[in-house]
């Protein structure tokens, strides 16, 4: 290993781990806000599910990185409130990535047949029964596929929060290149770790779309 | 609520703002066009019969799929930095490359849905290769790949916005200034929005117009950053 990678080793880890954490907790989050929104659009709720497509519609329209500023200084100052750049972060990855995941999961809804919600009736079950214990998890199964790809790209995206200012893997780097200057080296460190990391991520998708595939 | 709206700030900095959606279009115009040049290059390389030309490919595509755009450009911006390109062109060429891997995968989708027995027959009247290619099975592939076509170009666009991370002054670069002097964060964020809803609609029509304005199936799910 490079010695410029070395001695920074503990730094670099650091926002590495600043980048898990941001990924993991806004994948989390943005499932959940995902599946809540896919979910409300696919039952036709009145009012919610006109007003879920404009918010997917308008997230899916603009760039995360002006969601962030959004979420960075937009909403702090119309609904007056303090926020640090990891908040917002997250909240923006949260409202970016769940608008697309809600879309996944949508397709995924409807692609469950009708008559399987029929049987699921006729074996007794109720509406609610029948959309919790058979037509989600089987839809869920179904785009596991699309969401390990959301995934992935929410990984990827990690570093453009940087760009407000938070010290996570790609900031951290980019401040130890402005200290040491070996630009070559660190970003060939950087981009080789986020491949492996997504690589990774995706293979995961890949076994337990194998395994859990229906 | 007691954040007041104020949009008169936003109408009084509009030559800016114009400024910086011209830089856009053409910061994504020009990486269109060279992500659909290395796209079409590498997607068919990836299709080819040999060995070597395929993994070739799909070592490409996945390596630069999986590296952040933001990484893209500070390749050309930082690393490349004794090249001296300017700002813009390392935007243009982040950008070409990592939208180029996705135009790849989905030029590589086309042609397999095209039947082989096309490429042969093209081939038996006595085209040449080239001919076979931009005359027979590049025009049906594009009608197949369209819609996804729509959808990543329109990711190009909104992801030319990370150019303002290496100072290329477009949209959301401008939006930054624009912020910075009026505080009218609000109203400009969702001026630069709209625009930018915009583009991509425009984007997204003309494809569809080009493609030959069928039915579209629902895109291919390709997603990129």
């Amino acid at each position: 290993m490079p010695d410029v990678i070395s001695q920074n080793l503990p730094f670099l880890m650091r926002g590495l781990a600043t980048t898990l954490r941001i990924a993991g907790l806004t994948a989390a989050g943005g499932t959940l806000l995902g599946l809540a929104v896919g979910i409300a659009i696919h039952l036709r709720v009145a009012v919610l599910a006109a007003s879920l497509r404009l918010y997917i519609e308008f997230v899916r329209g603009t760039p995360l990185l002006v969601m962030l500023f959004i979420c960075y200084f937009a909403f702090p100052a119309l609904l007056g409130y303090r926020t640090t750049a990891e908040q917002a972060t997250i909240l923006g990855f949260i409202l970016f990535i769940g608008a697309y995941i809600a879309e996944d999961v949508r397709s995924g809804l409807r692609s469950i047949k009708p008559g399987l919600v029929q049987a699921a009736l006729a074996t007794g079950l109720t509406h609610w029964q029948a959309l919790g214990l058979i037509v989600i998890p089987l839809a869920l199964r179904r785009i596991i596929p699309t969401l390990f790809n959301q995934y992935v790209r929410l990984l990827k995206f990690t570093s453009v929060a940087s760009v407000i200012g938070v010290q996570e893997f790609t900031g951290s780097a980019m401040l130890v290149n402005a200290r040491v200057f070996a630009p070559v080296t660190i970003l060939a460190f950087i981009a080789l770790t986020y491949l492996v990391l997504c690589l990774l991520l995706s293979s995961i998708g890949r076994v337990l779309h194998a395994r859990l595939a229906v | 609520m007691s954040y007041e709206f104020d949009w008169a700030p936003i109408w009084e900095a509009r030559a800016l703002i114009l400024a910086g959606l011209a830089t856009t279009v053409m910061l994504s115009a020009a990486s269109l066009v060279l992500a659909s040049i290395i796209g079409v290059i590498v997607g068919t390389a990836a299709s080819s019969h040999r060995l070597a030309f395929r993994v070739g490919a799909g070592v490409t595509v996945e390596v630069t799929r999986n590296v952040p755009l933001l990484i893209h450009m500070y390749v050309w911006y930082v690393a490349l930095a004794f090249l001296r390109l300017p700002p813009f062109w390392c935007g243009v060429l982040g950008l070409s490359v990592y939208s180029g891997a996705y135009v790849a995968e989905i030029v590589r989708g086309g042609i397999a849905s095209v039947p082989d027995g096309q490429g042969k027959a093209a081939l038996a009247t006595g085209l040449t290769p080239f001919q076979t290619f931009f005359v027979v099975i590049y025009p049906q592939a594009f009608r197949i790949v369209a819609p996804s076509l729509a959808n990543v170009f329109s990711q190009l666009i909104k992801d030319s916005s990370l150019a303002s991370a290496i100072a290329v002054m477009e949209l959301t670069y401008v939006a930054g200034a624009v912020e910075g002097q009026s505080f009218r964060t609000f109203e400009i964020y969702i001026t630069v929005c709209g625009l930018y809803l915009l583009l991509v609609t425009i984007v997204t029509l003309a494809l569809r117009f080009f493609s030959g304005a069928r039915e579209q199936a629902p895109a291919m799910e390709l997603a990129s950053a």
